[in-house]
């Protein structure tokens, strides 16, 4: 079913005449609840795999519940399906809106891209569990899943792209911009990456035609900008139309934005060698990465603070819309991770960063902070205007579940920090002989208290989701957010 | 694009993915490419089937004279 909507106008858009049109947002709501789903079924695999790694009794001794393929699942679901859900909701609702144009490619095309992608994460999870990988990370799913996955993205692209081919706007507003870099760049890694031969035709596993060195770069070129273009691009996008509609303001500077496009999707790519500091790959690869991560504050400080200067004159704002909340400290949090980040591909940071939690606590964030509080803020935007209630159902639910989210981030990340310092100086620790001061064992067995409240933060950011749950069911069946006949008009120019 | 062009152009690819799907869980060596396969035979049968019913939906819509 589709909606009969008109459209509005952003505010760096040319204001031209309008004519009334249908936009497909039945897709746009698939999304929206698939994004919720899986936003709960990835913080709660989370919880399960932080309890394993405080209590390895919590692995239940199968394989299939054992850390090793459960993380997977983790990740897989809390990048591809929750936040890959809450991208193509957005950018479905961004680009009709923007564009004043119906998506394009008929409702046939739009449903093969929501059932086919969510039928891609539910086999590549079933995948994982049965023990079946690449053993490649963010890149997990074996070549058949991978050529599934390379039809539904160009079906993504082909309706998003067709879109702008559409549009009765003069303008590409920078939200598209940054929606089509994440959609063209993700087509080239995930092609880049996934170049292997399969053992056979009817058998789930290939072998990658890079090997060695070579294997990692390419691995590490893809991983990285699944960080650049999935994870920061394409949430770009998101905060580039989501806080001024929320704040009711435009873009603090539209130039800044364009340059904050061109910058960062030209230095993201050259940053993967970062994640392979002191190791055989050549020093010069490896410092190339460093220099370009460190320029990389530049751009995404930039896009920061156009971010938050946007709220310039709507500060206020932030007392009484909590989804805005989130939104504002998403970039705040964006803020800090790509401090973070640069700072940690320093390679002599990095010889004390390099495969301990400090790393974990870093994506974590990214991931938790950034991406799922943009999406958060977006969603809590989203739902009224969807399934055209009045409002949401409690903002004071909102301000329970951002306090709650935000105090289980802090307890994430801080003791992250401290059980990661601690791990890189255990493993480089010598006594006065020259031998190592620390067994391995020492230091996994010194971790169990940060692994312990590690568990504790994951907890409350998925009790904070399961609020959010509530709060939007509520707000899609209450009877108090229905919209009262004097007041459709309003909502319908929302 | 037009509703009844998109209908036939990705019902056409679903069902050759139905049909690769067949194939493969038919000389299936594993578990991950039998449960694949099946699987996305399963997909491409109802995915298909919610297109040929959207299609008399629509026409029904039209005989009452309402709009979808």
């Amino acid at each position: 079913m589709s909606d009969a909507v008109m459209g509005a106008a952003m505010p760096a858009a040319r204001p031209v005449s309008r004519a009334a049109v249908t936009y497909n947002m039945d897709v746009v709501r698939k999304f929206t609840i698939a994004a919720m789903f899986w936003a709960v079924v990835a913080f709660l695999v989370g919880v399960v795999i932080a309890a394993q790694l405080a209590f390895p009794i919590m692995n239940l001794g199968l394989e299939w519940t054992a850390f090793g393929r459960l993380r997977p699942v983790h990740t897989s679901a809390a990048i591809f399906a929750f936040g890959g859900s809450a991208l193509f909701a957005t950018s479905f609702y961004i680009v009709q809106r923007t564009c004043h144009a119906r998506l394009f490619g008929g409702e046939a095309l739009h449903n093969f891209i929501f059932w086919g992608y969510q039928f891609f994460i539910v086999m590549a999870a079933l995948s994982y569990v049965m023990g079946f990988s690449q053993g490649q990370e963010y890149a997990e799913p074996e070549w058949h899943l991978d050529i599934f996955l390379t039809i539904i993205w160009v079906a993504y692209g082909v309706a998003f792209i067709g879109t702008l081919f559409l549009r009765q706007e003069p303008h590409i507003y920078v939200a598209n911009w940054f929606f089509m870099a994440f959609i063209i760049t993700v087509a080239v890694l995930h092609l880049g990456n996934n170049v292997a031969l399969p053992a056979s035709f009817f058998e789930a596993k290939s072998y990658s035609v890079y090997s060695g060195v070579q294997n990692a770069l390419v691995q590490w070129w893809y991983g990285h900008n699944a960080v650049g273009f999935f994870l920061t691009a394409a949430f770009l996008g998101m905060m580039y139309y989501f806080i001024p509609k929320q704040a009711g303001r435009p873009v603090y500077s539209y130039r800044l934005s364009v340059v904050h496009f061109w910058s960062l999707i030209f230095m993201y790519i050259w940053a993967g060698p970062h994640h392979l500091h002191y190791t055989a790959l050549p020093d010069w690869a490896q410092t190339l990465g460093m220099v370009f991560s460190i320029i990389l504050w530049m751009p995404s400080w930039g896009g920061m603070i156009n971010g938050l200067m946007t709220l310039s004159g709507a500060w206020d704002k932030l007392r009484t819309d909590p989804g805005l909340r989130f939104s504002v400290t998403a970039v705040g949090f964006y803020g800090m991770s790509t401090f973070e980040g640069p700072m940690m591909s320093i390679k002599e940071v990095n010889g004390l960063a390099h495969y301990t939690d400090w790393v974990v606590g870093h994506v974590h964030s990214g991931a938790l902070g950034w991406v799922a509080f943009i999406s958060f803020g977006a969603i809590y935007y989203l739902v009224p205007i969807l399934w055209k209630r009045a409002g949401l159902y409690s903002n004071r639910l909102v301000a329970w579940h951002y306090w709650i989210a935000t105090l289980g981030i802090v307890l994430y990340i801080t003791s992250m920090w401290v059980a990661g310092i601690m791990q890189g100086l255990m493993w480089r620790a010598y006594d006065k002989l020259g031998f190592l001061q620390y067994s391995f064992a020492e230091s996994v067995n010194a971790m169990h208290p940060y692994y312990v409240i590690r568990m504790l933060g994951g907890v409350m950011f998925l009790l904070g989701a399961l609020m959010m749950v509530f709060n939007l069911i509520m707000t899609v069946r209450s009877a108090s957010t229905a919209v009262q006949p004097a007041r459709e008009t309003a909502v319908a120019g929302a | 694009m037009h509703e009844q062009t998109s209908d036939l152009v990705v019902g056409l690819l679903v069902l050759l993915l139905g049909l690769v799907g067949l194939v493969m869980a038919s000389g299936a060596l594993d578990d991950a490419m039998y449960v694949f396969g099946l699987s996305l035979l399963g997909f491409a049968v109802v995915f298909d089937l919610g297109l040929v019913k959207r299609y008399f939906d629509r026409i029904d819509a039209a005989k009452a004279g309402s709009h979808v």
